[in-house]
């Protein structure tokens, strides 16, 4: 007999979680709210333009011979060849905090040990220790939380070091203000710095096309404009899923990849969110300069991420912009592709989900154009002044993000207290995605397939 | 399924599940793990193989059966006699 699998959500985990239970022959369908894939990572036409949303650079590059990767096991586990993934790595990328302490790194992790040992001369061998706890250390079994920050104290102890090195990680994938669960930043420390930034050949387009055609030909199904309203339950069983269109569908298992806010409001339980929803939101800023601008700028690095406060701190900004710090990424800087045309610049900021979201048309017009010309006046200081090369430029706001992926309060690294082992009140509902606690393309798609790994595989 | 047939089995799932695994250079009798460099998610696979191919349902416990191409060989002789 078939056993029934909806996955809620066409984002990266949904789609992994549909590929690899689509391989077994079973029924499984995707729901997707709006009328494309992607969730987080996809993409939107502005003036004939595929512009890309969320995928700038995507962490855990490997080799395919290295097979022990998360990237090559994550292939595997799809069954998709890991050969025909054509990849391009980063150039280099630099952490810049106050008076010009900069810190380069690349996909060989060796150019971060002697950055560290350039700036950082007697801390270098604390630094190779902390390499070699994070290369011991298993992040993936279930453990209390331990606080990144007083770690970090202890095995570094160097304020400005530890600040430089949680900024790119925490930019990259921490939901939670202030500090970081250890476990989460022995994930971010192996994905970004010893396994290193690339991105795919094509566009986000391309690669999410890749994973539908693949799960269709396993035969998944998958309905976009498909909105879930509510699960029918009884006890703590899910029956079925009702959709906004008033149709209803009997199911086995569920798995929700909407997040666990959005999922408490499927099954009645909304008054429980609070807690699951993140506050760490971000506006970003998107430029198509002129050519010129490539010789006129400082765009040697695929990636800046820049501090220029005294005092760091990862937090929602009491503004509704923090500009002080920023990530400041040119997105044609991979090896081995052509220069873009138009050449992109990209800036993103740490921004204040209510500020915005409670500002009405023409005062978010304002506040979006002000903030834009005050991120341009610091990001400018750092690159050099692009302001009259810009030919065309959009920006996005965390209200926008929370309109087109369903994050809560535009969370886009979700919940700050993360459901691990996937399983909610509901003995046949699971979570998979940032919520579960993985991070990034590669994180989520991990989550997607460890969770019917998990959860689901035992039951066919 | 004789001996051989089952060996060939197992060698054809994982040459399925990685497509450069060196099945020539194998030793039959050391741990697959170490030598194709599998983990535990691979040998979920393998077993999940076995399920769809022979509707074969191998018990978590005893997944260390698995351990060597001889040892899959033995577990699975008994259970692929009919096969």
């Amino acid at each position: 007999m078939s056993h029934t699998l909806v996955i809620i959500g066409a984002g990266l985990s949904g789609l992994a979680a549909g590929i690899r239970y689509a391989r077994f022959g079973h029924k499984v369908i995707i729901l997707e709210k709006h009328s494309i894939a992607g969730g987080l990572n996809s993409y939107y036409y502005r003036q004939g333009m595929l512009l890309e949303t969320g995928l700038h650079a995507m962490t855990n590059y490997a080799a395919p011979e290295d097979k022990a990767a998360p990237l090559n096991r994550l292939f595997r586990q799809l069954k998709l060849s890991r050969r025909q993934l054509a990849t391009h790595e980063q150039f280099s990328s630099k952490i810049l905090f106050p008076g010009n302490t900069s810190l380069l790194f690349s996909n060989d992790f060796t150019l971060l040990q002697e950055e560290v040992a350039r700036l950082f001369p007697r801390v270098i061998d604390r630094f190779n220790h902390l390499v070699s706890v994070v290369d011991d250390y298993d992040p993936f079994t279930p453990k209390p939380r331990i606080s990144t920050r007083q770690k970090l104290d202890e095995f570094l102890g160097d304020r400005l070091l530890i600040d430089m090195l949680l900024w790119p990680l925490m930019v990259y994938g921490n939901s939670e203000e202030h500090d970081m669960d250890f476990s989460q930043f022995v994930i971010m420390f192996r994905s970004i710095f010893q396994e290193g930034m690339f991105r795919p050949a094509g566009t986000v387009k391309d690669f999410l096309n890749v994973l539908i055609d693949h799960y269709k030909a396993l035969g998944g199904e998958i309905r976009f404009k498909t909105a879930v309203e509510s699960l029918k339950l009884v006890g703590t069983k899910v029956l079925g899923v009702y959709l906004e269109s008033g149709e209803f569908m009997q199911v086995d298992d569920v798995i929700s990849t909407a997040g666990y806010p959005a999922t408490l409001g499927f099954t009645g339980d909304s008054a429980l969110a609070a807690p699951y929803e993140g506050q760490m939101s971000f506006t970003e800023m998107v430029y198509f300069l002129t050519p010129e601008a490539r010789h006129s700028l400082q765009c040697d690095q695929t990636i800046i991420f820049y501090n220029l406060a005294e005092q760091f701190d990862y937090c929602r900004p009491l503004q509704a912009v923090n500009v002080d710090c920023g990530v400041i990424c040119f997105p044609g800087n991979f090896k081995g592709l052509p220069p873009d045309d138009p050449f992109q610049l990209r800036v993103t900021h740490p921004a204040n989900y209510s500020i915005w979201q409670q500002a009405d048309a023409p005062q978010y017009k304002w506040m979006k154009e002000e903030w834009g010309a005050r991120s341009r006046r610091i990001t400018g200081e750092i690159i050099g002044n692009y302001e009259q090369n810009i030919v065309y430029q959009d920006s996005f706001t965390p209200v926008t993000i929370e309109k087109f992926t369903g994050k809560a309060q535009g969370a886009v690294y979700g919940s700050p207290v993360k459901l691990k082992d996937g399983r909610t009140a509901y003995d046949n509902l699971y979570v998979a995605g940032t919520d579960q606690g993985y991070l990034g393309i590669v994180g989520a798609m991990l989550s997607g397939v460890t969770m019917i790994n998990h959860h689901i595989l035992d039951k066919i | 399924m004789t001996r051989e047939e089952i060996k060939d089995v197992v060698v054809e799932i994982i040459q399925d599940i990685d497509e450069d695994a060196d099945m020539d250079n194998l030793a039959a009798d050391q741990p697959l793990r170490d030598q194709l460099d599998l983990d535990s998610m691979d040998f979920l696979d393998i077993v999940m193989e076995l399920r769809k191919r022979y509707k074969l349902q191998i018990p978590e416990a005893d997944y260390p059966e698995l351990a060597t191409l001889d040892s899959c060989v033995n577990y699975l002789e008994p259970l692929l006699q009919a096969a």
